[in-house]
């Protein structure tokens, strides 16, 4: 950790005792900027161009005439009033931040126990556990969800006929989506289930960085094995928690593939996130503006998330300069 | 899971509107050039299209035209981005409850004048024709017509000793010995209805008098609180609830499938579904001789329940550089000889009445049903109430006892009342 750090802090307090004329100084004070302009460059392209677009249709009301005529209509801040007094919107920001709360929590959890597993488990169990944990990263989301789909399906699914096999009640023709609370479970599963091999791997990382010495420093003076994870290694790992942990809220907000392709591309209002919501009231009842005045309250409720993320980065690179 | 994907989703909707911005370019009739056609998964038969494609070679070597196929499931959004671009496909077959959105939106080509020129335009199927006419002006050419009827197992009826109902209590109980007769299957339904399948759910609302919406003047009302929509989905509910084993908040699409396993004994379905119960690969091809098909019985012992009459529509975009070329090809698919074709070979309710009677065996019972024949609120807003799921909502509530009817039925009449003033 730290090498971005490092590099910085040899640019900006390198040596400039020998500082030659004004001409030089300035080059030197120019060329960071000249370097990183490509760069920002490509990412205003990517990212403001984008966001600017967005920002500029959440203030036009923009149905499917004015897409066809490329002419909008600019109503201020109607779309907003309009989203920000439906009642549904209440439920959907609700719902996405209860559902958010409890998947970066689970997710957090299990990688957090898996990663400390891994620390412990001998070679070749540690090669097996990161191989199956590749292998779930490296699904791709949309077929990943479409097996959990069969798997759950009512008619045909391998779950309702297991769980009625191994005697845990009646499952034949059970609804997993009936009621929203269980619908919610099985979406978790599978968010959960594809977060945790890159929180866990990654924390696996980051544990195998805590100084041996510390650990069993601690153990001589008699700590518990809960008193060394509080006490040493937590401390250690906790900028990398933080950075973990805000990633996670930040994609566990714009959850949508899970919701949209679980739900055959017609969830009902119960299962309406943010991302869902955006997506439902821009292309398929074609207001574009009230879909993207959607899409900007999410971006402000990530940026929010977003501070912790950046402070802690800034703060780690200050610290090690 | 990326919130970014969203964003550039939006942003590349617009990137496309804004390079759709250049010129418009003259249009020069000439002999070459590529017509893209956009058709429906599972609407003509490929000999049908391969031959409107030979046909139209034959009188323009020059021309190449591409036909594409399209998913119901995805197609609006396609169409959206089609028509926000600068080249939409020439030709495109558009659901019936689809013509309004976009001719209100000024996709379609305005094809009033040329009416007379299309063969059959003065026998169209009324409701088809209605479904292209916007604002008095035709936008579209009537393509085929589907109908739904009750899809039945004539072996299992057999078996129960029970005859083709022929009124909705008559319905009830005869599902109810089949029932009765297969109390050992857990998986049985004698009418399988899955929750969200509101085209099969309308004919209860307007057996009885109901509607989904009506106007007065140029403002919508939604009316599936009024008592007789309220009537009609009590008796639905009663026969789901008695009769269904299906998902309460499943779809329809799924549900050839399904009939195919051997569980179930009636389904409600458009004609062609029984190619796909048939078929080898996604069905049971031993089912064929054992398959029956009668309309929705009325609650009026020996009448037959209004149906929706759905189908699809051929409309010519307004970009189109080649639009009598365009024309032509419409013209071909929608003419005597390939309708013809579209009856005995793909098996649905042709676009004229003069050639309905070339129907035979089962489609024959279809083409009976669509007699008596409804059609969805034609307001350019109708397809954001069906994309809003609000009918759907609505039986899934019912369905699942989430909602009381009364409570249900307001609520969706508020929505679509909503939306269809809006």
């Amino acid at each position: 950790m730290g090498v971005a750090g490092d590099a910085r802090a040899s640019v900006a307090t390198g040596p400039n005792i020998e500082a030659g004329p004004w001409r030089s100084i300035l080059a030197r004070r120019l060329l960071p900027y000249a370097l990183i302009a490509p760069a920002m460059l490509v990412i205003l392209g990517v990212l403001g161009y984008p966001l600017g677009m967005l920002l500029w249709l959440s203030t036009q009301h923009y149905g499917l005439r004015e897409l066809f005529q490329h002419q909008g209509e600019f109503v201020g801040l109607k779309n907003f009033a309009t989203i920000l007094t439906d009642a549904q919107f209440g439920y959907v920001v609700r719902t996405s931040l209860l559902f958010t709360a409890v998947n970066v929590g689970l997710s957090m959890l299990f990688a957090t126990l898996i990663a400390l597993l891994l620390e412990r488990v001998s070679r070749f169990a540690r090669m097996l556990l990161s191989a199956g944990l590749v292998f779930v990263w490296a699904t791709p989301v949309i077929p990943a969800v479409n097996l959990w789909q069969w798997m759950f399906d009512y008619e045909f699914g391998i779950i309702n006929w297991l769980l009625t096999h191994i005697g845990a009640g009646d499952y034949i023709h059970h609804n997993w989506f009936e009621n929203p609370v269980q619908g919610f479970a099985v979406i978790t599963v599978i968010v959960v289930w594809g977060a945790i091999p890159f929180l866990a791997l990654t924390l696996y990382a980051g544990l195998t960085q805590v100084p041996r010495e510390l650990v069993e420093a601690a153990e001589i003076d008699g700590a518990r094995p809960w008193q060394v994870f509080a006490n040493v290694t937590l401390p250690i790992v906790r900028p990398l928690l933080i950075i973990l942990f805000s990633l996670s809220t930040i994609w566990d907000f714009g959850v949508f593939n899970q919701v949209w392709v679980l739900l055959n591309q017609r969830p009902s209002k119960d299962y309406f996130l943010i991302a869902v919501y955006s997506f439902q009231e821009s292309f398929r009842v074609s207001q574009y503006g009230l879909g993207a005045s959607a899409a900007v309250v999410m971006v402000v409720i990530l940026a929010i998330v977003s501070v912790f993320y950046i402070r802690e980065t800034v703060t780690l690179t200050t610290e090690d300069a | 899971m990326n919130p970014r994907k969203l964003l550039f989703t939006v942003a590349a909707a617009l990137a496309l509107l804004a390079a759709a911005c250049g010129g418009t370019t003259s249009s020069n009739s000439s002999e070459t050039g590529t017509l893209t056609v956009w058709l429906m998964n599972g609407s003509a038969p490929q000999s049908v299209v391969d031959g409107v494609n030979a046909d139209f070679k034959a009188k323009h070597p020059n021309v190449t035209v591409n036909v594409e196929i399209q998913q119901w499931s995805d197609v609006t959004t396609k169409l959206d981005t089609a028509f926000a671009g600068s080249t939409p496909p020439d030709v495109m077959e558009l659901g019936n409850t689809l013509v309004a959105k976009y001719a209100s939106a000024g996709a379609l080509a305005n094809i009033s004048s040329k009416k007379g020129s299309f063969e059959n335009s003065g026998t169209w199927l009324q409701s088809l024709t209605d479904s292209c006419t916007y604002q008095g002006k035709l936008y579209c050419v009537p393509y085929y017509a589907g109908s739904r009827a009750i899809i039945y197992r004539t072996d299992m009826f057999a078996a129960a000793g029970v005859q083709v109902p022929t009124s909705m209590d008559d319905l009830l109980t005869v599902g109810q010995t089949l029932m009765a007769k297969h109390s050992s299957d857990p998986q049985f339904s004698a009418l399988y209805f899955p929750g969200k399948y509101w085209y099969a759910a309308a004919p209860f609302v307007w057996d009885f008098g109901g509607d989904i919406a009506t106007q007065s003047g140029s403002t919508w009302k939604g009316s599936l609180n009024m008592p007789q929509s309220q009537q009609g989905l009590t008796v639905l509910n009663n026969l789901v609830s008695k009769l269904s084993r299906a998902d309460r908040t499943g779809d329809e699409l799924k549900q050839d499938q399904a009939f195919a396993q051997g569980h179930i004994a009636m389904i409600i379905a458009n004609g062609w579904e029984v190619g796909v119960i048939t078929d080898p690969k996604s069905g049971d091809p031993s089912l064929k001789s054992k398959l029956g098909a009668f309309p929705i019985p009325s609650h009026n012992p020996g009448q037959t329940a209004p149906v929706f009459l759905g189908g699809s529509d051929l409309g010519i975009s307004a970009k189109s550089q080649h639009a009598a070329l365009a024309q032509e090809w419409v013209d071909l698919l929608g003419g005597t000889k390939f309708q013809s074709q579209m009856v005995t070979v793909g098996g649905v309710i042709p676009n004229t009445t003069t050639l309905v009677s070339l129907s035979s065996g089962l489609p024959a019972v279809f083409a009976a049903a669509a007699k008596n024949s409804r059609f969805t609120p034609n307001s350019p807003n109708w397809a954001n109430v069906e994309s809003a799921n609000v009918l759907q909502d609505m039986l899934v509530s019912i369905f699942t006892g989430k909602a009381s009817i009364p409570a249900a039925t307001s609520a969706a009449s508020d929505k679509i009342t909503t939306i269809l003033n809006s």
